[in-house]
């Protein structure tokens, strides 16, 4: 046995993983929030032999007695509370900011650029007259993590069918979740954090905001608990898109069902930087982001020319009109 | 594991109230006290044993007496119309409000499965028939047929949080009726979170919740693979799991328990309130006079209706 006020001590400052999974237990954790197995307690309070005794208040010495209204024990006389461990449910902020490495020139340029590059159907002046008007650097807020996941999967699929078109599998693997990025943005949609995932050196996180000024921050607005389900949702649908890719077999499969067991997850909070811009043509707004560590990933919208579709169109139905007329004739 | 060598003492334990003297006779099973002299809570703090471990959390009271006494009468007047009349007209009594001990339990389940799958097709078939000018003629039809196909495979799952009793006083199927407890409440047990209230012992042995718990694990390790299986329809699933990870934590919940005695020969309905929610559970006696009335109008009815209708042709 340690010694008891070094162990208190050690248990406040670090955070223990779970014995039984191996996935960190956070600060206020009463539980593994992945297998449900119990976290050790902070103060070991195990008498060693048996005792009776009257808890009193410290305030003023009466007895201490459990009150339901104040959901916590309590003195009645001068109404004095008793802290317990509860589980805490916090709202959690970032863990770190990923610097700008895109300057906004650069990113004002790549605007330009992509304009031009859209192609035919959209306006002919679109790059030269489209303004910027505005370009806002913004961190987004996402969770990342980390995880081993014995995955087990059946559906039925088309392969070894017989006379029904369908014919069941099913499998168990072994999956590693390496940096998987969970995004946690308002601001962002799911399109353009799709762009945006792949191109971030998460290792460059640095404690504050670097490389923009006037960068709108965006701050994790949900609470543990909360975030705990998304990172479990993202880890199904990832693990659910794998099983379709790589473990059904034949070409078209139905009534997948996954099932996870998780190992050593570990999530982390980060903020990252893009450059959001929007743009004005001929009155109407569209927007554009650029991640803020590499240019070429941008996702945005761009007006379509209308007078060129409806051409094209026109030019299509004479063709339809003409070939239909000289089958009938003929 | 020594699971069975201590048996729970049945002789009472005399305890001394802290604050007045008075001596004072506990059963052997309870955590705390209240002195009726001086009404002082007192709490028995002991060193864990096998099957005495310390709890590991509490849920704490929600729901007050008055509020869990109305819930019971409510409970009582909705009771089924086939219940006693003299249950229905009975005033429940209190007995009191108790931390109940329960082992909450986790694990992961490892299955090897093997099913029979039917996946459906169809099928177009010929027969003959008479048309409406009585001639035979021979048509088409599409049935559905399927096709059993066996599969064999793995799942794994988590089994999260079963509750299984602790406490000979309540069954199992009695907690299950006021279940379940919001464990987010959860809080890590400290003697104060008890005092002033009545708060048991674990009567049951370890090893014991622990083969019950075991026992609904591998139920619900059926139940997720009910819904595991692909095809349209199944047939024989056998399964057989391995359950590893296994926790098991000793908590104490909050439930009132009262009793209505209805009929002086027989001894008294067990009613509990979940004290967090102020779910009402518990086995309503049903009237068999009243439930062979009701068979004998049925059967009235029917022989009623076909007699007129034999009448009729």
């Amino acid at each position: 046995m340690s010694d008891p006020d070094q162990s208190t001590i050690q248990a406040e400052l670090v955070h223990p993983d779970c014995s039984a999974c191996g996935s960190p237990l956070e600060n206020g954790d009463l539980r593994c929030a992945i297998c449900g197995k119990s976290a050790p307690a902070r103060r070991e309070s195990a008498s060693t032999k048996e005792v009776v005794k009257i808890l009193r208040c410290t305030g003023c010495g009466a007895a201490v007695a459990y009150d339901p209204k104040k959901q916590a024990p309590s003195c009645s006389f001068c109404d004095s509370v008793v802290e317990i461990e509860t589980l805490e449910d916090p709202m959690e902020q970032t863990g770190g900011y990923l610097p700008f490495t895109v300057t906004p020139e650069e990113a004002k340029a790549q605007l330009q650029g992509w304009l031009s590059s859209l192609g035919w159907f959209r306006p002919s002046d679109l790059s030269s007259t489209a303004r910027v008007q505005e370009l806002k650097p913004l961190w987004w807020v996402a969770w990342v993590f980390d995880a081993d996941a014995r995955v087990s999967w059946a559906a039925d699929s088309n392969h070894g069918s017989r006379r029904s078109p369908w014919a069941p599998h099913a499998g168990a693997t072994q999956m590693v979740f390496d940096d998987i990025l969970a995004s946690a943005s308002k601001g962002l949609s799911a399109a353009e954090v799709d762009v945006l995932a792949s191109g971030y050196q998460l290792e460059t996180a640095k404690p504050a905001p670097e490389g923009a000024e006037n960068a709108t921050i965006e701050q994790f607005d949900v609470q543990r608990s909360q975030a705990r389900k998304h990172v479990a949702q993202a880890l199904n649908a990832i693990s659910h898109a794998r099983v379709e890719q790589t473990e059904v077999p034949g070409t078209r499969f139905r009534n997948l069902k996954v099932s996870l067991v998780l190992q050593n997850l570990v999530t982390h909070r980060l903020s990252f930087p893009a450059y959001v811009m929007a743009y004005r043509y001929k009155g109407q707004l569209y927007r554009l982001v650029i991640s803020g560590q590499d240019k070429r990933l941008l996702s945005g919208n761009a007006p379509y020319s209308v007078a060129k579709i409806v051409g094209v169109c026109a030019v299509l139905a004479v063709i339809v009109l003409i070939v239909l007329m000289a089958t009938s004739l003929s | 594991m020594a699971a069975d060598t201590i048996e729970p003492k049945i002789d009472y334990k005399e305890i001394s109230c802290q604050s007045c003297g008075s001596k004072l006779l506990l059963e052997p099973q309870m955590l705390t006290a209240i002195c009726p002299y001086c009404a002082s809570p007192s709490i028995i703090q002991r060193p864990p044993s096998e099957n005495l471990p310390t709890p590991t959390f509490t849920i704490g009271f929600v729901v007050t007496q008055d509020r869990a006494i109305e819930a019971v009468s409510n409970w009582i007047g909705r009771s089924s119309v086939f219940a006693k009349s003299a249950f229905r007209k009975a005033a429940p009594e209190l007995t009191r409000g108790v931390y109940l001990p329960a082992y909450l339990y986790n694990a992961v389940a490892h299955s090897e499965y093997h099913a029979d799958i039917g996946e459906n097709y169809t099928e177009t078939e010929t027969y003959t028939t008479t048309d409406s000018n009585g001639k035979t003629v021979t048509r088409t039809r599409t049935v559905t047929k399927t096709e059993w196909r066996s599969l064999h495979g793995q799942h794994s799952c988590y089994i999260l949080d079963v509750v299984v009793t602790a406490s000979k006083g309540i069954t199992n199927e009695a907690l299950e009726a006021v279940e379940p407890f919001d464990l987010r409440a959860l809080r890590r047990f400290t003697p104060a979170i008890v005092s002033g209230w009545l708060a048991e012992e674990p009567s049951r042995t370890q090893d014991e919740c622990f083969r019950l718990a075991h026992g609904e694990a591998v139920d619900e390790v059926g139940s997720q693979l009910k819904r595991f299986m692909p095809g349209d329809s199944y047939r024989n699933l056998r399964y057989e799991t391995d359950l590893s990870r296994e926790s098991i934590d000793l908590v104490l919940f909050p439930v009132w328990s009262f009793a209505v005695r209805y009929d002086e020969s027989k001894p008294p309905v067990q009613i509990l309130v979940n004290g967090q929610t102020g779910r009402v559970g518990g086995k309503v006696p049903i009237s068999p006079v009243k439930v062979s009335i009701a068979v004998g109008i049925v059967l009235a009815i029917i022989l009623v209706g076909v007699l007129l209708f034999g009448m009729a042709r």
